[in-house]
């Protein structure tokens, strides 16, 4: 039914244009970092600078996200409204958690190459992935749930490559990712698959 | 099966577009009456007319929620709605299956 996909389409905010900004962010964000510590015999960790970057670019995604969320969600109100909220706070919980985590390992004495390399670049995006997975499983939403596996495949991974290389890896594998997302949910857009009539 | 086992009341376009539009939410959300204008290109007067007629049958239920300028209009499908949406299109899959 035309109509029925037409809103479908309006009222999701996940488009192919974000998942190609999403994946921009990560190659920028995890590239400004790596930039920053490539070179650094012993590893202390990302420079104030690389940092910048990388909030930058997160800045930039959130505000996407914010942005197309609100467009396409606005007037719809009731339980999937609240489930978002309560989703939103458990997720703030869980980063805030990862932090604090790695404020525990440095206070143990875990070297620099532990607590802010490879730890740091591999828990976030687990964390990250976990929660999209979840969210995605909820929703019956298998593409979505596919590329949060993705993303926390390429986190564990990546922390094979060392704390120098696990931010080239991170964002190499996640912009590939998303890419790949990007060209799924293009692909659906142009053809009746996905559509249901209640 | 014939047509006239279709459903007369969402068989009208517009509140057919109504219907399947609002059906899209998952149970439990509802839609606010302007959203549903802009999405579905009525006027005011002719949404709230085929609004009513649906909200009669029990297929939607509306809330109203605060006052005067600030007041919100949200309109919902309801289970009921949703089982005559879904016995809709099942007859009319089975009669264009005839052809």
């Amino acid at each position: 039914m035309e109509t029925q996909r037409r809103a479908e389409r309006e009222l999701d905010f996940h488009s192919p244009w974000l998942s190609l900004i999403a994946a921009v962010v990560a190659l920028v964000a995890f590239g400004a970092v790596w930039l920053s510590v490539r070179g650094q015999h012993p590893y202390v960790g990302p420079t104030a600078l690389g940092l910048i970057g990388l909030y930058l670019a997160v800045l930039v995604r959130i505000a996407t996200v914010v942005y197309a969320h609100r467009r396409a969600k606005a007037g719809v109100s009731g339980r999937s409204v609240r489930q978002r909220r309560a989703e939103g706070a458990a997720l703030v919980v869980a980063l805030v958690a990862v932090y604090v985590f790695m404020g525990a390992l440095a206070h143990v004495g875990a070297s620099d190459a532990v607590v802010y390399g490879v730890y740091v670049g591999t828990a976030t995006l687990i964390v990250l992935g976990t929660f999209w997975a979840a969210h995605c499983a909820a929703r019956e939403d298998w593409s979505g749930l596919g590329v949060a596996m993705a993303i926390v495949l390429v986190a564990a991974g990546s922390a094979f490559a060392g704390p120098r290389g696990v931010w080239l890896s991170d964002g190499v594998g996640l912009c590939l990712v998303l890419l790949a997302y990007g060209a799924v949910q293009a692909w659906r857009l142009r053809t009746p698959h996905g559509t249901h009539v209640s | 099966m014939s047509a006239d086992t279709l459903d007369p009341l969402i068989h009208v376009p517009a509140r057919l577009q109504i219907m399947a539009t609002l059906a899209t939410l998952p149970a439990g959300d509802a839609l606010a009456f302007t959203r549903l204008q802009t999405m579905i290109g009525l006027t005011p007067g002719n949404l709230i007319t085929h609004l009513r007629k649906l909200e009669d049958a029990g297929y939607l239920a509306s809330e109203k929620t605060g006052n005067g300028p600030a007041s919100r209009t949200s309109v919902a499908l309801t289970h009921r709605g949703r089982a005559a949406l879904g016995a809709y299109t099942e007859t009319l899959r089975g009669l264009l299956n005839g052809l």
